[in-house]
C-alpha cells in the first residue's frame, strides 16, 4: 500500500499547489497524507496481530526473543499510529497516550518475567472464564471452567475469587511487607518453615476482607443461588493457585473445605489463602524453584455435589502405560477419602479403545461412606448393608466416564488424573482434572518411533498446511457438504472437502481434522486452535484418498497421514511437554491478551472512548474510526479548509457520505451543502457509486423470485435497523477527477477503497480493504470469506488474514477499471446485507453465486 | 534401525523452548539427537563425538554461535551446519555461507521447514560418502 500511496500524495500536492493558496493547500495534502499513513499503519498492525496469533498453532518454533521483538514492533507501530493521529486531531485524545503507556508497561512487565496481576474483577463466574484466565483464576478454576465451557462436560456451578482479590486483601491489610520480612528470615535460614508458617497463617486469618471484595462475593453468591434454583447453597471452597494443576502438581499441598455455608465464605476464603503459606507448600515451592513473590492464590467456590458415588480415574495405568487401560476407583459417598486413602474402593480396569471393554473389576466391601451433614461439613455414615458389596458403577456409567476422560485427555494432550462424582440424580460431574505423569514409564514404549512409523503405509504427506499441531488417530468420518454432523462419532477424524464453521459443532468430539481446501488464517484455524485439534487444511485430495471408517493416524507435526493406528506416535505426543503448556506459549498468549482483544466495537456506545481502550486493538480501532470523523469534521462540518470543497452526497440510499473534492471531482457547485450523483465527475467515485446504487446491490427493491425465496429460508433476513443512517456510520471520500479514497463504515464493518483511473494504463489501480468488526469469530469469517471469494472470482489479487480482506487490481484500461470500481460498489452494497444469520458454508456459496449473477447481469445490460 | 546407523545431530540454542521442540521432533523423525543450551558444553561434546549435522543459533547470550560453527567446520569439515537465528542480516548470512554453512533458517520457522532442511543436509552427506 505504501508504494501506491506515495506517488498519489506527490500528485495531490502538485495538484493543489497552483490553486493560489499554497500554504493551506499543502496543509490539506499533508493532513490527507497523515490520514493515509494512519490507514496503512492500521493494516500493518492487523497483519502483525494475525501473524503473532498464527504462532499459537504450534507449527512454528519460536523463542522468547521472537515474542519480545514482535511485541516491540507492535508497540512501535501503535505508537506511530497515535503520533499520526495526534497530527490530525491535536491534543484532542490525550487519553490515548496514557492508555498506550499503560498497556505497553504491562507487556514489558510480562516480557521481563514479572507477574502482572491483571486488573480484572475480584470474582468471576465460571461461564465467563476461559483457559486464558489461568493467571487470574488459578489452574483449578481455569481447568474446571474450560472443561465446562469448551468441552461441554458437567462441572459444578461456581465462581472464582481471583488473584486480584488476593492482592487486594493483602494490600488492604498491609500484609505484604510483613510477610516478605518473615519469608526473608525463612529463606535465609533464620527460622524454620513451621515457624514462618505459624506466624503468617494466623496473620492472614486475622485480616479483614476489603469491603469491595465482600460486596463482589455477595453478588456472586446471589447469582449462584439463582443458578441453583434458589435452593440453599452448600459450597466446596478450594485453593486454585497459579501453576497448580499445570506443570507443577501441588496435589494436596493446599486446603479444600467441603460443605461450607455461604455465610461462612469470608472465613473459608481466608483459611484457604492462608494455606498458601502452609509449611509443606512453602517447602514444595522452594524445591520446585518457585519464588515466593509468584504466590497469588485464587480460590474456587463451587456448589457441593451431594454424591451418590465418587472416585478417581487415571486415563492410563501409571505403572504400566503400555497396557492401554483406564483405571477407575469408586466408592459410595464423597470422594475425598478415596484420594487420601481412607477407604477402600471398587476398582475397574477398562480398555482405552471404544467400546471401553471392562477388563477387570474388583468389588470390595464398602461399610461406610463420607456424606454431607445437613448444616455444614461432612461425617461418616454406615452404608446400607444391601449396597455394601454391590458394584458402585454400571457399565453405562463406566463408558460415560471413559468418554469424558478421553475428551479431556485429547484437549490437554496429556494423560489425566480426574476426580469425579455422580449425584443422586445419576448425573456425572467432573470435579477436577490434572496431568497424570506417566512419562518415565512410557519412554520404552516409544523408544523408536521412526522405525515404527516406517512399517505403516503413508496415505499422503506434505500436502496442505498445518494449522494446529498434534497427533491423532481414529476412524475417518467423511463429511458431505450437506451433512448435519449429528452422527459424528466421538474420537473420529473429520475429513471434508472444505473447511466450515459447522465444524465447530463437532469440535468437542473430533480427534483431528483434514480438509481438501482451506487457508491457514481462516476460521477453521481459529476453531482448531481453540479446541487444540490437530488439523491440516488444503491437502487437495484427502476426501478422495481416505475411505470412511478406515482407521488412520494423522501426524500434524510432520504433515503426514498413515493408514492404521500408530499408538507409539500418539504416545510420543504425551512424552513431550504439550506446546500449549510451555512458558513461551503462555507468555505469547498473555502478551497477545494485551494486544488483540477488541472491546470497542460499537462507535455509538458510551464506552467508545479513548480512555476505555484496553488493548492495542482497541486503540487501533478507535483511531481508525475517529480519523475518518476528524477528516470529515475539518473539511465539512467546520468548513475550515476552503481550498477544498466538501459536500454531502444526496442519494436514494441511506448513505451518509461526505465528499471532499481536491480537484475537479465535483461539477459546478451550488452553495447548497449537498451534491447529487450527476454532479460527481470523479471517474472512480462515479463508477463505485453506480455499482453501490445498482439494482440488487444496496437497493431494497423486490428481488428475483429465487433469491427472495432463498433469503426467506434464512432464519433472519435483512434487519430494518440497517436502513437507518445513524447505524450506517460516518462515511467519507476524498476525490478528484481521476482519484478516489473512499472510507465506509457499514454497521461494524469498515470498507476502504483507494483507486486511481487516469490516462496512463500503468498508473491505474484499485485497492480494496474490508475489515470486519464483529468479535464473534464465526460470523466475521463467513462475511470475510464471501468477500474473499467474490474478489478472487473477479481477478483481484486477494489476501485474507483473520477478518481482514485485502484485494488489489492494477494496470487495466480505464473502462475495465471502471467496471471493477462498479463491481466494488456492488460488493460493498451486497455484503452489507450479509448480517443475516448464515449457519454454514453452503449459504456462503449461494451468496457468492448470487453475487456472480448480479455482476453478470450488470455487464450485459 | 539402531543408534549406530542413525544420522547424528547436535542442537545448540540458548533458549530451552527451541531445544524442547526440536529434540523430540528430530527424534521422532528417526535421528539421534543431543541438545545443548550452553556453548561450552556443546563444544566439549563435539570434541569427543562425531555429529553429522549441527544445528546452532548464531546470537546467544554470552556466546558466539559463529565461533562455534567455525570450530565445528575446522574439526569436522564433513559435518553440515544449519544456522537458525532471529537476527538474520545479510552480513551474518553471508559470513555463515563463507564458513561453509549448509543452510540458514530465520526464526521463527516451521517444524516442517527444519525437518526438510535436515533431510537435504542428510542427502548431501550421503552423496559425499558415495562419491
Amino acid at each position: 500500500m505504501a508504494q501506491m500511496i506515495d506517488p498519489v500524495i506527490d500528485w495531490i500536492r502538485g495538484m493543489l499547489a497552483p490553486r493560489g493558496r499554497p500554504h493551506e493547500a499543502v496543509t490539506f495534502a499533508s493532513l490527507f497524507q497523515t490520514f493515509q499513513r494512519i490507514l496503512e499503519l492500521n493494516n500493518r498492525i492487523l497483519e502483525l496481530m494475525a501473524d503473532m496469533g498464527a504462532k499459537l498453532g504450534g507449527d512454528y518454533v519460536f523463542d522468547r526473543q521472537y515474542i519480545a521483538d514482535s511485541s516491540r514492533k507492535m508497540a512501535n507501530l501503535v505508537y506511530e499510529l497515535i503520533y499520526n493521529f495526534n497530527a490530525l486531531a491535536p491534543r484532542k485524545y490525550l487519553d490515548l497516550d496514557d492508555r498506550f503507556r499503560h498497556i505497553n508497561h504491562d507487556i514489558e512487565e510480562e516480557l521481563a518475567g514479572r507477574l502482572v496481576i491483571p486488573r480484572t474483577q475480584y470474582v468471576m463466574a465460571y461461564d465467563i472464564i476461559t483457559g486464558d484466565f489461568d493467571d487470574v483464576v488459578g489452574g483449578k478454576n481455569a481447568h474446571a471452567a474450560e472443561i465446562r465451557n469448551r468441552l461441554g462436560l458437567t462441572v459444578p456451578e461456581g465462581f472464582a475469587i481471583t488473584t486480584r482479590a488476593f492482592g487486594s486483601f493483602m494490600e488492604h491489610n498491609g500484609f505484604q511487607d510483613r510477610i516478605s520480612g518473615i519469608l526473608k528470615q525463612w529463606e535465609e535460614g533464620e527460622i524454620s518453615s513451621e515457624a514462618a508458617s505459624g506466624t503468617i497463617r494466623p496473620l492472614i486469618a486475622s485480616g479483614a476482607v476489603p469491603p469491595a471484595l465482600g460486596r463482589a462475593i455477595q453478588k456472586a453468591l446471589k447469582q449462584l443461588s439463582k443458578k441453583n434454583d434458589r435452593r440453599p447453597l452448600h459450597l466446596a471452597v478450594r485453593s486454585s493457585a497459579m501453576g497448580e494443576d499445570s506443570e507443577h502438581t501441588f496435589a494436596g499441598q493446599y486446603l479444600s473445605l467441603l460443605n461450607q455455608p455461604p455465610q461462612r465464605l469470608a472465613q473459608s476464603y481466608k483459611e484457604i489463602i492462608a494455606s498458601a503459606y502452609s509449611s509443606h507448600a512453602m517447602e514444595y515451592r522452594r524445591q520446585k524453584g518457585i519464588s515466593e513473590h509468584e504466590v497469588a492464590m485464587a480460590v474456587a467456590c463451587q456448589c457441593m455435589i451431594d454424591a451418590k458415588v465418587s472416585g478417581v480415574l487415571y486415563s492410563f495405568d501409571p505403572m504400566d502405560p503400555a497396557s492401554e487401560v483406564i483405571m477407575i476407583s469408586a466408592a459410595w459417598g464423597l470422594g475425598a477419602p478415596i484420594v487420601s486413602g481412607q477407604v477402600t474402593a471398587d476398582r475397574f480396569t477398562v480398555s482405552r479403545g471404544r467400546p471401553f471393554t471392562i477388563q477387570s473389576r474388583q468389588i470390595v466391601r464398602k461399610e461406610r461412606r463420607l456424606a454431607l451433614k445437613p448444616d455444614e461439613g461432612c461425617d461418616w455414615q454406615p452404608v446400607d448393608p444391601a449396597l455394601q458389596s454391590r458394584e458402585t458403577l454400571s457399565e453405562a456409567q463406566i463408558r460415560e466416564l471413559c468418554e469424558a476422560a478421553l475428551t479431556i485427555e485429547r484437549y490437554y494432550k496429556c494423560p489425566q488424573d480426574i476426580e469425579w462424582a455422580i449425584d443422586q440424580q445419576e448425573r456425572l460431574h467432573i470435579l477436577q482434572a490434572r496431568a497424570l505423569n506417566v512419562r518415565s514409564r512410557m519412554a520404552p514404549v516409544v523408544c523408536d518411533v521412526a522405525s515404527v512409523t516406517d512399517q505403516f503405509p503413508v496415505v499422503f504427506s506434505h500436502k496442505g498446511v498445518i494449522v494446529q499441531n498434534g497427533i491423532a488417530s481414529g476412524e475417518v468420518y467423511l463429511a458431505r457438504p450437506d451433512d448435519d454432523l449429528e452422527r459424528f462419532p466421538n474420537g473420529a477424524i473429520l475429513v471434508a472437502r472444505e473447511t466450515s464453521p459447522r465444524f465447530a459443532k463437532v469440535a468437542r468430539k473430533a480427534a483431528g481434522i483434514i480438509t481438501d481446501v482451506g487457508s491457514a488464517t481462516g476460521h477453521m484455524a481459529a476453531i482448531a486452535r481453540e479446541f487444540r485439534i490437530p488439523t491440516i487444511v488444503g491437502t487437495d485430495t484427502a476426501t478422495q484418498l481416505l475411505a470412511p471408517g478406515r482407521e488412520i493416524t494423522l501426524d500434524a507435526q510432520e504433515n503426514a497421514v498413515y493408514l492404521g493406528r500408530i499408538k507409539e506416535l500418539c504416545y510420543f505426543n504425551f512424552m513431550e511437554d504439550a506446546f500449549e503448556e510451555s512458558y513461551e506459549y503462555r507468555l505469547l498468549r498473555r502478551v497477545l491478551k494485551k494486544i488483540t482483544p477488541l472491546k470497542l466495537v460499537d462507535p455509538h456506545a458510551k464506552l467508545f472512548a479513548a480512555k476505555a481502550c484496553s488493548s492495542f486493538h482497541d486503540i487501533t480501532r478507535f483511531i481508525h474510526e475517529k480519523a475518518v470523523e476528524e477528516l470529515t469534521n475539518i473539511n465539512f462540518h467546520h468548513g475550515l479548509r476552503d481550498e477544498t470543497a466538501s459536500k454531502r452526497l444526496k442519494s436514494d440510499i441511506p448513505l451518509d457520505l461526505i465528499l471532499i473534492d481536491i480537484r475537479n471531482g465535483l461539477q459546478a457547485l451550488s452553495d447548497e451543502g449537498f451534491v447529487t450523483r450527476e454532479q460527481v465527475r470523479s471517474i472512480p467515485m462515479g463508477a463505485f457509486l453506480d455499482g453501490l446504487c445498482s439494482p440488487g446491490a444496496w437497493s431494497r427493491e423486490p428481488m428475483s423470485v429465487d433469491f427472495g425465496g432463498f433469503m426467506s429460508s434464512l432464519t433472519r433476513t435483512f434487519s430494518s435497523h440497517q436502513a437507518n443512517p445513524r447505524n450506517v456510520g460516518q462515511n467519507l471520500a476524498v476525490i478528484s477527477d481521476t482519484y478516489a479514497n473512499i472510507n465506509l463504515r457499514l454497521g461494524y464493518h469498515f470498507n476502504m477503497i483507494d483507486a486511481y483511473i487516469g490516462e496512463h494504463i500503468n498508473d491505474n489501480y484499485a485497492y480494496f480493504r474490508f475489515l470486519g468488526g464483529v468479535t464473534e469469530p464465526m460470523r466475521r469469517s463467513r462475511r470475510a470469506r464471501f468477500i474473499y471469494e467474490s474478489l478472487a472470482r473477479n481477478d483481484f489479487i486477494v489476501d485474507l488474514r483473520g477478518d481482514l480482506v485485502i484485494g488489489r487490481i492494477k494496470k487495466l484500461g480505464a473502462s475495465l477499471m471502471q467496471r471493477k470500481m462498479y463491481l466494488l460498489g456492488q460488493l460493498v452494497g451486497f455484503s452489507r446485507q450479509l448480517d443475516v444469520k448464515m449457519t454454514d458454508d453452503s449459504q456462503i456459496g449461494a451468496f457468492v453465486s448470487e453475487f456472480d449473477r448480479l455482476v453478470q447481469n450488470a455487464m450485459t445490460t | 534401525m539402531t543408534n549406530a546407523v542413525k544420522t547424528r545431530i547436535l542442537v545448540l540454542d540458548d533458549e530451552p523452548i527451541v531445544l524442547k521442540r526440536l529434540g523430540p521432533a528430530l527424534e521422532k523423525a528417526g535421528y539421534f539427537v543431543e541438545v545443548f543450551s550452553r556453548g561450552a558444553e556443546a563444544s566439549g561434546r563435539f570434541q569427543q563425538e562425531n555429529f553429522d549435522i549441527v544445528i546452532t543459533d548464531l546470537k546467544m547470550e554470552g556466546l558466539d554461535g559463529m565461533q562455534f560453527l567455525t570450530q565445528v567446520k575446522e574439526r569436522s569439515p564433513r559435518t553440515e551446519v544449519i544456522v537458525i537465528t532471529g537476527f538474520a542480516t545479510m552480513d551474518t548470512a553471508k559470513e555463515s555461507y563463507q564458513k561453509g554453512v549448509f543452510d540458514f533458517l530465520a526464526k521463527p520457522f516451521k517444524l516442517g521447514e527444519i525437518l526438510e532442511t535436515v533431510k537435504k543436509a542428510e542427502q548431501k552427506i550421503q552423496q559425499n560418502q558415495t562419491a
